[in-house]
């Protein structure tokens, strides 16, 4: 239980390269429980570099990653979801052989815990879990309505289609029982409606679903719609942080975006 | 939530689209009910297979496999029924390793030689100790599974191809050690050189011992069983189902949580032990163990099946390990001819029903062959006699038959190996012709197929057993990399 | 076990300076070998990441084409016709087959499955190797068949009187260098320069550069990835067969199985040097051949393999990418 006023994540003094590219440079970032903060930034900025430092895909050459207090540089990334930090890849990384069921159910993993001995011998323990991750998986996707339930459950990931496959992505994240969530680019791709329907998902996630959330995106009214906050990056840095209408018309943004002369004539 | 439209509560089988529904792929819906009831023999196989369980499917083998020593004689038990059933326990363990975690170990065979000739030092002359089974095949399985875990470890740091590489030569370092290395421990050669070691005890529990073939047949039988029934049920698991992941996308499957090298190493793990428990019955049977037994032949025998039978399919392991090891042994060299026969025409049959979609096309292809052998055969008779004097080799019904329809020259040694080429060269021309046209150049590659046979194939049997089998892997890969039993994959490439 | 390391010192120092430069003769020869083979699996994996486990086959089918031309024109000892143009028309002949024939499996086994996994691919490449063995094994038969390199233009074949080709051209230390070995070493050095021109100045080489990096990017350029897949293929394939006849020259015996164990030293050294690498080929070719030669000649012939297996493990710990492979950055 994280102390009042502790954040849920924090990044300090957090710096990433790769070989001579620094990607990400002397970072500072605080997400508060119950939040949603958008990551916004020109292609480039760093923003899945801070994702992957953050799940442990990579370990950031300086600085500290802390989660609730407690410091999670250098873990392993499935500690790091097991702490419970769940994320989605900005280019869709599902199991696409298995069903719909199943790549939810295999996130129950984590926080479950029949062995090989029981698993073999099937033990009514062992039983009794597969029962409720089975649970566990139908709940999860039902948070989507009916677009993922019922026949489609025995499909195979990759029969779906593209909307289908980031909501899927999104409920297999759920089912790790994360306190954050980590969305990169969740309406990537998406058609108006869909992209409508995405966020009013982003706001039940927090509301229904409890979940702190962590938002890269690209399409602006995603991020009007559902931030609390917004950070802007360029070039690895920090040049914004604020409201959205703050950040949105913070001169530095806009000349990230556009150019230091789209943004005289802006 | 979404824009309105009749939707129900929770679909069922969408059985007719009622017009277009925004926000609902309607393409996929369609496709779905498509796919769901495939036509034809794949269709017919797959409603099979949902109805035939798993546990049915493992009660109807293991019941008619309990039959066989009653209707084969104990040569052909050894032959056939319990080296079936070695291949199905060494298929199980590699199918651990590369079908469930998708690691590319081709040194499994040294965890099978490893656990023989563990067995053979703690049980045999060799050393004169004679540990008992029930202390000697745990203590091997746990020793076998440990090495495993050590050649797991370098696995974590290298990728799939890299890891290929070193496990193989793992396999051959295995090999020249039992051989050549053969280090002096405790006055005697550890594994006894190239002449290996011999007179292993027999498999003993509690003074039951399995000393004949039938006895032997039961407990691979038994283990078999069980090893399955472990295995089916580990893959319905949380393990399971995180193996699966671990071989679809490890990166994923590590950032919802799941230990990728720890459940690599299980893999491994596993699959070695299995191979060493399968090490120590094979010295038992074999009363004796070289390091020939465990070298590349066997490595490819056991990826055969598990390819055949089509990787992460339990049920495809049996079914590989049936096909591959008698279509192998009707192709050894000591085999009479007459099996070998049957089977590569069987083949050629098989071919061109798989390539002819319809059975009345099927017959005709087969009529014209045989018409147009007698022609050819007719027409050489006429016009050169030597050309058709040569005899059948080893004939029997079938070779007599055989004989008075395939041109089979006498003196004329390199014809064979003309035939040889042209064939070659003949197959790889059919399958650059439209497939609606080949269906008239079957007769005459079936005919030539059959001539290669008769000349050359049936002098060397155990080549050409190795030449089926490296073609079958080729055209198993195009046609159905799945093989016979697995489920298509889709792989981000 | 078997290897007391003061035995070893011993072998070192009755060996003396001219037992190292002879082993050291042996293993730029044998790693001239293992590099022309390695440059034939480090391209193909560059561009379709594929481990061609037919490639050693294609270096066998090389060295018995070169045989069949050998004896076409009456064989060892007593051609028909002159040493020099006969080599050169065996070379000449074996490397066109070669290239031939790589592109004939790469068209037939490998183009079909193009979009399919790495491991479809790898238990293809498997299949064609088993054929091809096999296959030479049906046509050929068991038995080594000879160059009889050491008696090769011999003036008194009877008396053992050696040929032309092993006669030294110079004499380092006390060890003599064979005009063979010479020959070998020189033309490996030239096709390996020509490679490594054509790779970097050249158009094709771009366009092979290009479709190394993304397929679907140098489609997009109008670059045709399968005519320069084929030319790889052909390329690879070119030098295999040139090791083949080399390997019948230098060593004489060949028999239908030498492409399994050279196919996998040629692989080790691909991959030690780093693979998608072509200096790292080079490189790993001329180490791996040293290693072996150093170690047959100290620790003894059942070793030689273990040695090599030992770098290929010590390299892959150090560097997991090779001595000259790229990092490989993985972007998520």
């Amino acid at each position: 239980m994280s102390a009042e006023g502790a954040p849920l994540l924090e990044l300090r003094r957090v710096t990433k390269s790769f070989g001579g590219l620094r990607s990400v440079d002397d970072l500072n970032l605080e997400v508060r429980e119950g939040e949603i903060v958008s990551l916004i930034g020109p292609n480039g900025a760093g923003k899945t570099t801070v994702f992957n430092l953050v799940t442990g895909i990579y370990a950031p050459d300086e600085g500290e990653i802390r989660l609730e207090g407690r410091d999670i540089t250098g873990l392993p990334p499935h500690r790091i979801a097991q702490l419970g930090i769940a994320r989605t890849f900005q280019t869709l990384r599902l199991f696409l052989n298995m069903t719909v069921k199943e790549n939810v159910m295999a996130a129950a993993y984590g926080h479950t815990k029949a062995g090989v001995v029981r698993s073999v011998l099937r033990t009514p323990g062992m039983r009794r879990e597969e029962r409720e991750i089975e649970r566990l998986a139908e709940e999860r996707l039902a948070f989507f309505g009916d677009r993922l339930v019922g026949y489609r459950w025995r499909q195979p990931a990759y029969s779906l289609s593209y909307a289908n496959r980031r909501r899927l992505e999104i409920a297999r994240a759920t089912a790790v029982n994360p306190k954050l969530l980590l969305l990169d680019e969740p309406a990537a791709g998406m058609n108006p409606v869909e992209t409508h329907e995405i966020t009013e998902l982003i706001g039940r996630l927090r509301e229904e679903g409890g979940y702190t959330i962590l938002v890269i995106e690209h399409d602006m009214h995603v991020v009007e719609g559902i931030s609390d906050r917004v950070v802007a990056l360029d070039h690895g840095e920090k040049i914004a942080e604020g409201a959205f209408d703050l950040v949105a018309t913070d001169q530095r943004v806009v000349e990230a975006y556009l150019g230091t002369s789209g943004a005289e004539r802006k | 939530m979404g824009p309105e439209s009749d939707r129900p509560d929770l679909p069922r089988e969408p059985l007719e689209p009622e017009g277009p529904r925004v926000g609902v792929d309607e393409w996929v819906a369609s496709a779905d009910r498509l796919q769901d009831r495939p036509t034809g023999v794949a269709g017919a196989l797959r409603r099979a297979g949902e109805v035939v369980t798993p546990p049915i499917q493992l009660a109807i083998f293991a019941g008619l496999a309990a039959t066989v020593p009653f209707w084969l004689g104990t040569g052909d038990l050894f032959t056939y029924g319990i080296f079936v059933l070695l291949y199905v326990l060494l298929g199980l363990g590699l199918n651990t390793i590369v079908g469930f975690a998708g690691l590319l170990d081709l040194g499994y065979v040294a965890f099978f030689g490893f656990g023989a000739y563990f067995y053979a030092i703690l049980s045999s002359d060799h050393y004169g100790i004679h540990w008992p089974a029930i202390v000697t095949v745990p203590l091997v399985v746990a020793t076998t599974a440990s090495l495993g875990l050590l050649l797991g470890i370098p696995s974590r740091r290298l990728l799939g191809d890299y890891l290929a590489i070193v496990t193989l030569f793992f396999g051959q370092a295995f090999v020249v050690f039992v051989n050549a290395t053969n280090p002096v421990v405790a006055g005697k050669g550890l594994t006894g050189g190239p002449n290996g070691i011999a007179d292993i005890d027999p498999l003993s529990f509690f003074g039951l011992e399995a000393s004949t073939r039938t006895q032997q047949y039961y407990v691979l039988l038994v283990s078999a069983v069980l090893i399955l029934t472990g295995l089916h049920f580990l893959s319905q698991s949380r393990t399971g189902r995180a193996l699966r992941s671990l071989r679809e996308d490890p990166l994923a499957a590590g950032a919802i949580g799941i230990p990728v090298n720890r459940l690599k190493l299980l893999a491994f793990a596993i699959g070695a032990g299995i191979a060493g428990f399968t090490g120590c019955i094979f010295g038992t049977l074999l009363t004796a163990v070289t390091a020939g037994n465990f070298d590349i032949p066997i490595l490819i025998t056991i990826y055969a099946v598990v390819i055949l039978g089509g990787f992460g399919s339990l049920s495809g392991v049996v079914l590989g390990a049936l096909v591959i090891t008698v279509s192998f042994q009707f192709l050894a060299p000591e085999n009479p001819q007459n099996n070998a026969r049957v089977l590569f025409y069987t083949l050629i049959v098989l071919v061109i029903v798989l390539l002819v979609r319809s059975w009345w096309r099927v017959a005709l292809v087969l009529a014209t062959t045989v018409a147009l052998g007698a022609a050819v055969q007719a027409a050489v008779a006429a016009v050169a006699p030597s050309w058709t004097g040569g005899r059948v080799v080893e004939g029997g019904r079938l070779g007599d038959l055989i004989g008075g329809w395939v041109v089979i020259p006498q003196g004329h040694p390199d014809f064979g190996n003309v035939a040889y080429v042209a064939l070659v060269v003949a197959v790889l021309a059919l399958t650059q012709i439209r497939p609606s046209r080949r269906i008239f150049a079957l007769p005459a590659v079936a005919y030539l197929a059959a001539i290669v046979w008769e000349t050359s194939f049936v002098l060397q049997p155990a080549v050409a057993r190795w030449i089926l089998f490296g073609a079958l892997l080729v055209v198993l890969m195009n046609v159905r990399p799945q093989g016979l039993l697995g489920t298509p994959r889709v792989e981000i490439v | 076990m078997e290897l007391p390391l003061l035995s070893v010192l011993d072998t070192v120092r009755d060996l003396g300076w001219s037992g190292a430069v002879e082993l050291f003769r042996n293993g730029l020869a044998l790693g001239s070998l293992y590099a022309l083979i390695a440059l034939g699996y480090t391209m193909v994996y560059g561009i379709l990441k594929l481990l061609n486990f037919a490639h050693g086959d294609v270096y066998m089918v090389g060295a018995f084409i070169g045989f069949g031309v050998l004896n076409a024109f009456g064989g060892s000892p007593s051609p028909t016709i002159a040493i020099l143009p006969l080599i050169v028309l065996m070379f000449l002949v074996a490397m066109l087959g070669a290239g031939a024939l790589g592109v004939v499996i790469e068209r037939f086994a490998y183009r079909p499955l193009r979009s399919s996994s790495r491991l479809t691919v790898l238990i293809t490449a498997l299949g064609v190797s088993f054929f091809l063995q096999n296959s030479m094994l049906l046509l050929f038969g068991a038995q080594f068949r000879s160059y009889q390199s050491f008696q090769l233009g011999s003036d008194n074949p009877a008396a053992f009187e050696p040929g032309p080709l092993v006669e030294p051209l110079f004499t380092i230390g006390g060890v003599s260098f064979q005009r063979i070995q010479i020959a070998v070493l020189a033309t490996s050095v030239a096709l390996m320069v020509a490679l490594t021109l054509l790779v970097a100045k050249t158009t094709l080489g771009k366009a092979m550069r290009a479709t190394a990096y993304d397929h679907e990017a140098a489609a997009m350029m109008g670059i045709d990835v399968n005519r320069v897949i084929a030319a790889t293929f052909f390329i690879g394939s070119v030098l295999a067969g040139a090791a083949g006849v080399m390997f019948g020259l230098m060593f004489s015996q060949i028999n239908h199985f030498m492409g399994f164990y050279a196919g996998l030293k040629g692989f080790t050294a691909a991959v030690v040097g780093g693979i998608g690498s072509i200096p790292g080929a080079m490189l790993g070719g001329l180490l791996v051949g040293l290693v072996e030669s150093y170690a047959q000649g100290y620790l003894g012939g059942q070793w030689s393999d273990i040695a090599v297996f030992a770098i290929l493990i010590i390299v892959l710990l150090v560097r997991p990418t090779g001595l000259l492979g790229a990092r490989a950055i993985q972007k998520v």
